[in-house]
């Protein structure tokens, strides 16, 4: 491959042809600061310059540990301008898992948010060799009390890259279009539910690749993105998907990003801008049923009623829609018609998706009721599916031909194939290079044929769509031989808004029990609307009316379920999982040995009733 | 640059863009609306009710004088009889006949309207210094004490006001050469006077209902609000305390002095006591019945207040035991009927609904903006 046209020069081309287009805007101080494309690749090509000048080689690794914000795609694209490798933290890394990253990519300069990404990185530098320059990007709590040499705040740093572009230009440009289709662009670590993340090495050629899907063959969207589009970052960039919806597809089709001003406002945030396309992981639009279940219990009667009736026309609309494959009958659009009036324009536009064209749930399985209450307010939804190890690029759900429960058709360029074992396989030019460091892990990821292993248990609907079952390695196994998909179920108990976490056990045992994990929010609103007093997340788990409102939901799902699928006892989980504790990863990803080696007691007292 | 996003107004790009008059899509098309359905109404209402209607939106102008002062600066104020009859007497003066007993100099109305408001602010100059001194009540009992000092030299001044039971007449109203006193073909438009009238002062309304607006949300405004909130604070952040509470009165009498000047033009004869107590607690009902610090409350306020000898009367027709006129047996009339409905109607105001008919609109509004949720 030519690779006449990588990412960087992507940017530069739009900048030579729109320079004054908006590429993104930013919410600093209660405004939308836009940055045109000419001042994208100015700032971007300021970073590249900067890193020649500290001496930075191609394939070198420069690690971003930042939330989304314009310096995140300004590294981005000036580090692959030279050449080198981009790695991404999340910003809820803890400490060790930092050390892990940097050290593991032997990223030469890190980029860092603010004091406290700083100060994670700082507390493990000294096992760090590689690491010879940190970038701050905010000042504030650093500037006068931190005396580190290896310090160098982001003015500095373009500072040192106008020096270098002033002294040599042209040098970037050089290095630039000696791209390679080879060369190493970015290394996104997986969220390791197993084990340690294990950085998976993409290529330019790899993302040549995905931009050329999302470009000429239309994957995805339709009609395609476009420069009107408006996207609204706010997952971690670190991670493949955000990736591809906010620098692939700004880069590629010339999508306005459009970053939040903290994590805490992107409901706001989404409802000033009103994006036409819309990437989610499940959690979050479990997040946002729930939200409208809370709101909506506090609201006055009438208003309670009306939501009462057209949710309910919005469910038989979203059934047809299901049965129909998100075909519109007559009937079902005049009472859309009416309920738009009434309930699903301004519920819609509260929650900021009143202009969404184009909505997506990937990363992790999402309950089907979840995407029926979505399409039953004329959200366009679609489940989509791939991961890091094939660029985010394997199969999606397409306007029209939507089968809810699968994760869609497989895209153009893809081949993909399913194995004795049931696990899906995929082929194409976005398959990733392997793992860093790990060749035994990248052996058996992929084959001697090139396919990717992609760890998922899957079959055909209607040889067309494809279901996944499960993650290969989470397949129960119950102790009378059966294999049961536990992400089903799970799947079915968190589509009730009082539920946040489950986790399905039992493999080798005589039936399964769940680990249920309460939603603070919804339930602490519910039982406020009982009277029913209590303190902490501990305290309302004990509460004998809590579990009969979790057993009651429980028994619900079982009724759905074929007998030995049906969970016979549950614990409430008493605390919130969290990031840090190691009880999720990064992506909020639930790590099922860490849990069960933490309420091993729990797990047991569930099976001590029956004497095996 | 202008980069701002087509159909979607919450996004900002500019401080401009959240300060702005009328900031979001539905406040400008429903201000296009109401400006429109305001201009057509002569059209459709009979004379009687227009001049209602026309005193009542000249009054607005006063109640906003006084929502500036009191609403928005916190500054309590019963002196704006005092302002209104300056104004009154300065507009009189200045636009009366030449030729009738009392005194006047047949100036045009773009002569003694302005003078009318800059008299009246000028004493408001003179009195806000007090208000540096003086707080809440205080200050209160002082302005209180203006009125019955403009009673006493309106009474006195017998060359200038006419004395007490004789009046004098208010200032010709002619603008542009066209007579307001009279009815006719304006502009192709055959408009009787009523008609004339109700459009001129709706002009009037609209331009110093912006400029009150534009006051309050510019940083005079926001000064009048700190000082409002807590003079001492106010003062801590560098707002000049003297300086704004004298700004206010300042204000307030202006807005005061142009409404008396052309609400006597309009009514036509007047006398002094008209300026008592009684005028400076139906502007102060106004500004609390409408919304305090609100410039569209204290217009509906003073169009609601102006109204209520009308309702009253209305209120007489269908209960058969109110006489209609006083004196004429029945168990009450319709003016003492007028006096109970203020008094309750504050009482029920401040009690039940201290944001006004203001805070009734803004709760009708939040209802449906709240739509489906309820926050």
């Amino acid at each position: 491959m030519t690779a006449q046209t990588s990412l960087p020069q992507r940017i530069r081309a739009r900048a030579t042809s729109t320079p004054g287009g908006i590429a993104m805007r930013e919410k600093n101080l209660g405004l939308w600061e836009p940055v045109t494309w000419a001042d994208y690749w100015d700032a971007a090509s300021l970073v590249g310059h900067a890193l020649l000048s500290l001496g930075v080689e191609p394939g070198d690794r420069v690690a971003v540990h930042s939330e989304n914000r314009r310096e995140w795609l300004f590294c981005d694209i000036g580090i692959t301008a030279a050449r080198a490798a981009t790695v991404g933290l999340y910003p809820t890394n803890p400490a060790p898992e930092v050390r892990h990253v940097l050290a593991d990519s032997g990223s030469r300069l890190l980029v860092v948010e603010d004091q406290e990404q700083l100060d994670k990185a700082l507390e493990v530098s000294a096992e760090l060799p590689a690491l010879e320059h940190l970038v701050y990007l905010e000042p504030r709590g650093i500037v006068g009390r931190y005396d580190d040499p290896r310090l160098m705040s982001w003015e500095a740093f373009l500072a040192l890259g106008a020096e270098h572009r002033a002294a040599h230009p042209g040098a970037l440009e050089a290095r630039t279009d000696a791209v390679r289709s080879d060369d190493l662009a970015t290394l996104v670590y997986t969220s390791g539910t197993t084990g340690p993340p294990k950085g998976a090495m993409l290529t330019m050629g790899n993302i040549e690749f995905v931009l050329q899907t999302l470009e000429d063959d239309g994957a995805f969207i339709d009609p395609p993105a476009g420069e009107k589009d408006q996207v609204v970052s706010y997952l971690p960039l670190c991670h493949v998907a955000e990736r591809v919806f906010t620098t692939w597809y700004n880069a590629g089709l010339g999508t306005q990003v459009n970053f939040a001003e903290s994590i805490d406002t992107v409901q706001q945030n989404l409802r000033e801008v009103q994006p036409t396309l819309l990437f989610g992981v499940p959690r979050i639009w479990e997040k946002l049923v729930a939200g409208v279940q809370i709101r909506m219990s506090g609201a006055s009667r009438l208003k309670r009623a009306n939501f009462a009736v057209w949710m309910k026309v919005s469910r038989w609309i979203g059934r047809t829609l299901v049965a129909r494959q998100g075909r519109h009958t007559a009937a079902t659009r005049i009472a859309y018609a009416v309920g738009w009036v009434m309930l699903y324009r301004p519920l819609r536009e509260r929650l900021g998706l009143s202009k969404v064209r184009y909505a997506a749930s990937g990363a992790a399985p999402i309950s089907p009721e979840v995407l029926e209450f979505f399409m039953g307010i004329g959200l366009p939804m679609y489940e989509v599916y791939g991961m890091t190890e094939n660029s985010a690029i394997a199969t999606a759900n397409v306007k029209g031909r939507v089968r809810v429960g699968t994760v869609g058709e497989v895209q153009p360029g893809t081949e993909l194939r399913i194995d004795e074992t049931g696990e899906i396989l995929t082929r194409h030019a976005g398959t990733f290079a392997g793992y860093w460091n790990n060749p035994e892990a990248t052996a058996a990821a992929i084959d001697a044929d090139g396919w990717l292993h992609t760890g998922d248990v899957g079959e055909w609907v209607d040889g067309t769509h494809v279901k996944i079952t499960d993650r290969l390695k989470d397949i129960i196994i119950t102790a009378g031989g059966k294999n049961i998909s536990p992400s089903e179920i799970e799947n079915s108990l968190k589509a009730s808004p009082y539920i946040k976490e489950a986790i399905v056990i039992g493999d080798r045992r005589k039936y399964l029990t769940a680990l249920i994990g309460i939603e603070l929010d919804t339930v602490g609103s519910w039982a406020q609307k009982r009277r029913l007093s209590f303190t902490t997340y501990r305290d309302l788990t004990t509460k004998p009316e809590v579990v009969e409102l979790v057993q009651g939901i429980v028994d619900a799902a079982n009724a759905q379920l074929a007998a030995v699928e049906t969970i016979k006892a549950f614990r409430l989980l008493p605390k919130e999982l969290d990031h840090e504790q190691g009880e999720l990863t990064a992506t909020q990803k639930v790590k099922r040995s860490a849990i069960t080696a933490q309420f091993a007691d729990d797990i047991e007292g569930m099976y001590a009733g029956a004497a095996s | 640059m202008t980069s701002r996003l087509r159909g979607r107004p919450l996004v900002r790009t500019s401080y401009a863009q959240d300060m702005a008059l009328l900031n979001t899509p539905a406040k400008r098309r429903s201000t296009i609306a109401l400006i429109v359905v305001s201009f057509l109404i002569p059209f459709m209402v009979t004379d009687d009710l227009l001049l209602v209607l026309t005193l009542g939106m000249i009054s607005a102008v006063g109640a906003i004088g006084l929502n500036l002062v009191t609403g928005y600066a916190g500054q309590v104020s019963l002196g704006h009889a005092f302002f209104i009859g300056l104004g009154a007497y300065t507009g009189a003066v200045l636009g009366g006949d030449t030729d009738a007993a009392v005194t006047g100099y047949g100036l045009p109305i773009y002569v003694w309207l302005p003078a009318a408001g800059v008299v009246a602010a000028v004493a408001g100059l003179l009195v806000g210094p007090i208000a540096v001194r003086l707080r809440g009540l205080y200050l209160a009992i002082v302005t209180l004490g203006l009125v019955f000092l403009g009673d006493h030299i309106f009474r006195e001044a017998r060359t200038l006001t006419g004395g007490p039971g004789v009046g004098r007449r208010g200032p010709d109203l002619v603008i542009f050469g066209i007579d307001m006193g009279e009815s006719g073909v304006v502009l192709g438009l055959d408009l009787a006077r009523e008609q004339r009238q109700f459009l001129m002062a709706l002009v009037f309304l609209i331009i110093f209902a912006v400029l009150g607006r534009n006051i309050a949300r510019s940083g005079v405004g926001r000064a009048f609000s700190a000082i409002r909130d807590r003079d001492v604070a106010a003062a801590v952040i560098g707002v000049d305390l003297t300086k704004y509470k004298v700004m206010a009165f300042a204000m307030s009498s202006f807005f005061a002095g142009v409404t008396g000047a052309l609400y006597y033009a309009v009514v036509g004869v007047f006398e002094p006591s008209a300026f008592g107590l009684l005028l400076s607690v139906q502007y102060l009902a106004m500004i609390l019945i409408g919304g305090v610090a609100t410039i569209s409350g204290a217009i509906m306020g003073a169009i609601f207040i102006s109204s209520l000898g009308r309702i009253s009367g209305e209120i007489a027709h269908v209960l058969p035991f109110i006489s209609e006129s006083s004196g004429s047996g029945g168990l009450l009339s319709v003016f003492q009927l007028e006096a109970i409905l203020y008094g309750v109607l504050i009482i029920v105001f401040l009690i039940f609904e201290p944001r006004g008919l203001f805070g009734i609109w803004t709760r009708v509004r939040n209802y449906w903006k709240g739509w489906p949720f309820s926050y």
